[in-house]
């Protein structure tokens, strides 16, 4: 199998008459050149047509899981937690520490609560946070995270638990990467790049 | 007042024993009055590589248990009039060793010598930490491959909780010396590289010194190799004996491998 993955600029527009859409492509369809032009609508032939006279890419009716239906998500799911636990919620939150050492052999961190560590964390070296954990520089050592994201960029030797599963750190090779928890799944991405999709 | 410096490892068999002898002479050539302590007690080597085996009488553990004089025990080196050598009790094990007599012990060497060179037992254990503790100065000796390194990064953290400069608020100056470089190795990738040591160890390069087959030979006779002219590694030796005394020396290129005429002559009929 052969795949490949493109970022994407994408445009989404409401199809309501086609007049409109078109009166609004002429105007502007040079800045839409390189992008992908989802069109939410019925699908007709002059419209198909158009677009091509254009020679845009375009696609009908896909539906992208956006940032602010995420974001929705994510003020539901802290919403529950408000109610179950109001107070432990509220002192994760006050709770970050910044730390610039470098974890060494032998070493451990135990944090209750959020990490921002700027510095490497070294063979042997251990971290475990229950809150989120953001670490700058390369993990070689053995990472325990429960919080609601994690950032790293981790080497082949590094261990690295996310809510008790074992992150396979083949993928967390070469850049800096956001591993989180998406409907019981553990994503990863890259941190650096938007998300998208072609 | 003296400096002491530790030279610590954390694996055993990288080094420490021989960089302490021939660092310790090497200060010794540069007109400093140094002093060598073999802390590995219960497998003393030291006194072999320095070629003083048959000179030992009493030992540290004599001095700080029995109520030997320190000038009774202290052995001079026939190489060097500048350089000494406390040996380390054969027959007694680490736990002989208390925080409060090496204290004494090494006050009173402070007195005497410019500098105080002791050398680690390898491993982490209390004989490790109380070389440590009176320490000033670290070298870190790794050899360039995964478990020296992971053993030293330890080591280290040991050294910055455990000592007693940095209970007291101070830190203990580190230093890293790489021994054991073959450039042949480093050139085809299959050592680790100098500067992903030091990434990964952060902390700043004194010396590297390449792989010796002379070294084995010196040690054997109990003439340490920077007393060889034309070693690599004698040579390299002397350089950081001259940083440690807080002399600028350049650094100079072991890593990349230069055969000679002869050898390029040899490599083509072999």
């Amino acid at each position: 199998m052969n795949t490949k993955q493109y970022s994407a600029k994408i445009l989404e527009v409401e199809l309501d008459n086609d007049e409109d859409f078109i009166s609004f492509f002429d105007k502007s369809y040079i800045f839409f050149q390189n992008y992908l032009v989802i069109i939410n609508g019925k699908e007709s032939n002059t419209i198909i047509e158009y677009m091509h006279s254009k020679n845009l890419k375009f696609i009908f009716n896909l539906v992208l899981p956006t940032q602010k239906k995420r974001k929705n998500r994510e003020v539901e799911n802290k919403q529950e937690q408000n109610v179950q636990k109001p107070t432990e919620k509220l002192k994760t939150k006050s709770n970050l520490k910044v730390l610039d050492k470098l974890v060494r052999s032998g070493q451990e961190i135990n944090i209750d609560g959020d990490l921002l560590l700027l510095n490497r964390v070294n063979s042997g070296g251990s971290i475990v946070v229950n809150g989120t954990l953001i670490i700058t520089q390369i993990v070689d050592g053995s990472i325990r995270c429960d919080g609601d994201f994690m950032m790293m960029q981790a080497s082949s030797k590094a261990n690295i638990l996310f809510h008790g599963v074992e992150v396979d750190n083949k993928f967390l090779q070469d850049r800096l990467n956001r591993v989180e928890l998406i409907d019981n799944e553990i994503v990863i991405t890259s941190a650096l790049k938007e998300k998208s999709w072609v | 007042m003296g400096i002491v410096i530790a030279v610590i490892s954390g694996k055993g068999g990288v080094g420490k024993t021989t960089t302490t002898a021939n660092i310790g002479l090497g200060i010794a050539q540069n007109d400093k009055k140094c002093v060598v302590v073999d802390f590995d007690i219960g497998q003393r080597n030291l006194d072999m590589l320095l070629g003083l085996e048959n000179r030992v009488v009493y030992d540290m553990v004599h001095v700080m248990d029995d109520g030997i004089g320190l000038k009774q025990a202290l052995i001079k080196s026939k190489i060097s009039d500048n350089l000494s050598f406390l040996a380390a009790s054969q027959t007694k094990d680490k736990s002989v060793l208390d925080s409060e007599k090496i204290s004494k012990l090494i006050d009173s060497l402070k007195k005497d010598f410019d500098f105080i060179i002791l050398d680690a037992p390898a491993g982490i254990e209390s004989g490790y930490e109380h070389t440590i503790e009176f320490a000033d100065k670290a070298l870190v000796v790794v050899n360039p491959e995964v478990s020296s390194i992971r053993d030293s990064d330890r080591a280290i953290g040991i050294l910055d909780s455990k000592s007693k400069r940095v209970k007291e608020g101070q830190e203990v100056d580190k230093f890293l010396i790489i021994n054991r470089i073959n450039s042949k190795m480093v050139q085809n990738g299959e050592m680790l590289n100098s500067d992903d040591i030091l990434d990964i160890l952060s902390i700043p390069l004194i010396g590297k010194i390449p792989e010796d087959r002379e070294i084995v030979d010196a040690s054997n006779q109990g003439k340490p190799i920077i007393l060889s002219q034309d070693s690599q590694a004698g040579q390299a030796y002397k350089r950081i004996a001259l940083r440690v005394c807080g002399e600028k020396v350049d650094f100079v290129d072991v890593e990349s491998h230069k055969e000679s005429f002869l050898q390029k002559v040899k490599g083509i009929f072999s």
